[in-house]
């Protein structure tokens, strides 16, 4: 449910303004509210706060300082809450002055460079590794050629690589070196993968510029080697390789095992100083909201008005009567700022993470989580409608939630999916189904309600006496909300467009013979009368809307469609198996099947009926455009 | 061939709004992954867009299912 706000102010004396703002922070309840510009052109004794030129420089500092310590806290390798050595004793409890002190700055710096250094390093040998992947291939390919021409050191000798497709130049290669060295040359050619062709050339010292002009003017691509091996002959370059390739990985396990060392000192207790530095600035950004006169300051800001008393007790608890606390009256045009705080009891509150995507509801409207979560695992039981599917779901889900209770997203789905499944297996025992018919065909269960397959018919009229049940209740949400804000005209024909609808869907009901011929012409009477008091009170686009709303409620044949695949597609896995002759292969391709087919009884069935909720039923009452609630609180750990 | 043209008619009836939904589904998605890319936390919404052409097809097969029965 959306919480009723109170809009508080506090006033005191200028010089309790810090220690006014920790109060606030460690109660961290209070949505502190800018000041807005025009207060200085209204009210002309309360200005904004300017902010004190020390502030200012130490608010720039630590910005720098936070962004420092970030860098550092991402270099390290995560570690895990009971493998960290750091333990904050009692004797180490930092303040700000340690963190923007010479000395801390200075043992940061070392840290930072030791770290930085650690990771260039790493990063240079993973360089060089791959480096030596990509050159060790090539010129293992030569090795044997240039192992027979060691020695000779009057002699130049160098590898070159040739497409595979350019085959036809090397014979004209070799002529060409021929001419210039008059004979004197060696040429070795080895094949070296399907593309690649080495060739190594030896000849005369004397002749080593011509013969590098001519590999350089023919477009061959000599095998350059990395920086470190430039200096080396082929043949050393070889040897050094093949031993830095048994070093490399070493040294990369050492750096690996020193960061471990530094993250085990250092990683929550940069944590630790992160929080500190960011609580600190956000402390001085505060002080640029506030307000003051002469001699007193203003804050003005929000609180949950069941929190009033605590803010007041803590308040008078630290500063008796020097600082005062008071709600004041909301303005009229105030009441789309006033921010919005969403808060539900324990078994709702995991559903809350479907409004996530959605932007906040303004504070006049209404918090659709409970609905949600009634109606979400329904549309999910229905569409799934599987107690095998449902019983695989919950046990995941479970195992899930276990094992990202820290992740407060995965953990809150995995609580939407635990809920939804015992739905899927609710309905999967009223419709019979267990992995489809198999439960049937063992003479597991039978259906209770229907047979998803065999009767459609009833199923679609289900769906759609859903989605008429569904769509009435965001309507009539949305003219309760209307009525409770006085915006009458607009609950009305909201209340019209009910009464439309309930007067349509009752003659449908009348002409397939399921209610008494004698309501057709009040049901009639009712639908002319909801039709022009829509025109009346919207327009023409007032039964437009009723149109789309009769779209929406046909949009809800999905639960059955959807479902209805779903079942079939299970029933296709166990005939398959049961057709494939051997036990084993029927296991194997049910299996397979039942699999594809649980994957898409996650996905179908939870995007269905998210749109369900946020096409078809939200927009029946659901009215975005408000501010989230962000009390100023600490952050840090 | 009267039961011929009636399962004609429903598969046209399923088969149009299906492509419909396919074309408009492609076009929604691939502007929905480009938006997902420069923005992540888009992809809710956008898997909500994208599912939301469905109804088409949705319609076509009640109309299929009521030439039918």
């Amino acid at each position: 449910m959306i919480k009723v706000m109170s809009k508080i102010q506090i006033i005191g004396p200028k010089g309790l303004l810090d220690e006014v703002i920790q109060v606030l922070h460690n109660t961290g309840i209070v949505h502190i509210e800018s000041v807005p510009s025009r207060i200085s052109l209204e009210e002309s004794y309360v200005t904004r706060m300017p902010v004190e030129k020390e502030k200012a420089v130490l608010r720039e500092r630590l910005d720098r300082i936070f962004e420092r310590l970030k860098g550092i806290y991402l270099l390290l390798p995560p570690q895990a809450e009971a493998a960290s050595g750091y333990r904050p004793g009692l004797g180490e409890v930092f303040v700000v002055a340690d963190i923007t002190s010479d000395e801390f700055l200075r043992e940061i710096a070392e840290l930072e460079k030791e770290i930085k250094g650690l990771h260039a390093e790493k990063a240079e040998l993973s360089d060089e590794l791959s480096s030596i992947a990509r050159y060790e291939r090539i010129l293992k390919g030569i090795a044997p050629l240039v192992a027979k021409l060691k020695g000779a050191n009057n002699f130049e000798t160098i590898g070159i690589t040739i497409d595979r497709a350019k085959e036809d130049i090397i014979p004209l290669l070799e002529d060409e070196i021929s001419r210039i060295t008059e004979g004197r040359y060696q040429f070795f050619v080895k094949d070296i993968d399907r593309d690649i062709i080495g060739v190594v050339i030896t000849y005369p010292r004397q002749y080593d510029e011509k013969i590098k002009t001519l590999i350089s003017t023919e477009a061959i691509s000599e095998i350059k080697l990395p920086q470190r091996y430039a200096a080396m002959t082929l043949f050393d370059a070889l040897r050094d390789m093949v031993s830095r390739r048994e070093e490399v990985p070493h040294r990369v396990r050492d750096i690996d095992n020193s960061l471990k060392r530094f993250s085990e000192e250092w990683h929550k207790r940069l944590e630790t100083l992160m929080g500190l530095v960011r609580d600190t600035i956000d402390e001085l950004k505060a002080l640029t909201y506030c307000a003051h006169t002469r001699f007193a300051f203003v804050i003005t800001g929000w609180i949950p008005k069941d929190k009033y008393y605590a803010l007041e007790k803590a308040i008078k608890d630290r500063f008796s009567d020097r600082v005062m606390v008071h709600e004041i009256a909301i303005r009229e045009d105030e009441i789309d700022l006033i921010p919005v705080y969403i808060k539900n009891p324990g078994i709702l509150r995991p559903f809350e993470v479907f409004l996530n995507v959605l932007p906040p509801p303004k504070y006049t409207s209404i918090d659709p989580t409970p609905y949600i979560a009634l109606f979400f695992p329904t549309f999910f039981g229905l569409i799934l409608g599987d107690a095998g599917y449902g019983i695989i779901i919950f046990a995941v889900s479970l195992y899930l939630k276990r094992r990202f209770k820290g992740r407060e997203f995965v953990s809150n789905l995995a609580s939407v999916f635990i809920i939804s499944s015992l739905f899927a297996v609710v309905f999967g025992i009223l419709f019979g189904e267990f992995f489809g018919d198999l439960g049937e065909r063992l003479g597991l269960i039978h259906p209770l309600l229907f047979d998803r397959i065999k009767a459609l018919q009833v199923f679609l009229i289900l769906a759609v006496g859903i989605g008429v049940g569904h769509i009435a209740l965001g309507l009539m949400l949305a003219i309760v909300n209307y009525a409770h804000r006085g915006k009458t005209r607009m609950a009305m024909a909201k209340a019209s467009t009910l009464l439309l609808i309930l007067a349509m869907v009752a003659i449908l009901t009348v002409l397939a013979g399921y209610l008494p011929r004698g309501l057709i012409t009040p049901g009639t009477i009712v639908a002319l009368a909801a039709f022009v008091a829509l025109i009346l009170l919207e327009g023409v686009l007032g039964p437009l809307e009723a149109l789309k709303t009769v779209g929406n409620i046909l949009s809800y044949a999905r639960i059955m469609a959807i479902g209805t695949a779903s079942v079939v597609l299970a029933s296709v896995a166990n005939k398959l198996g049961g057709l494939a002759g051997s036990m084993f292969f029927g296991i194997l391709i049910a299996g397979l099947i039942h699999t594809i087919n649980l994957f898409l009884g996650i996905l179908g069935p939870t995007i269905h009926s998210l749109r369900l909720h946020y096409v078809e039923f939200f927009s029946k009452f659901y009215e975005t455009g408000g501010r989230k609630y962000e009390p100023f609180k600490k952050t840090g750990k | 061939m009267e039961k011929g043209l009636v399962a004609l008619a429903a598969a046209i009836a399923i088969a149009i709004p299906a492509l419909a939904t396919a074309w408009a589904q492609s076009r929604i998605g691939s502007a929905g992954a480009g938006a997902v890319a420069e923005k992540p936390e888009l992809s809710g919404i956008v898997i909500i867009l994208v599912a939301i052409p469905e109804t088409m097809v949705i319609l076509g097969f009640v109309i299929a299912y009521l030439i039918l029965f």
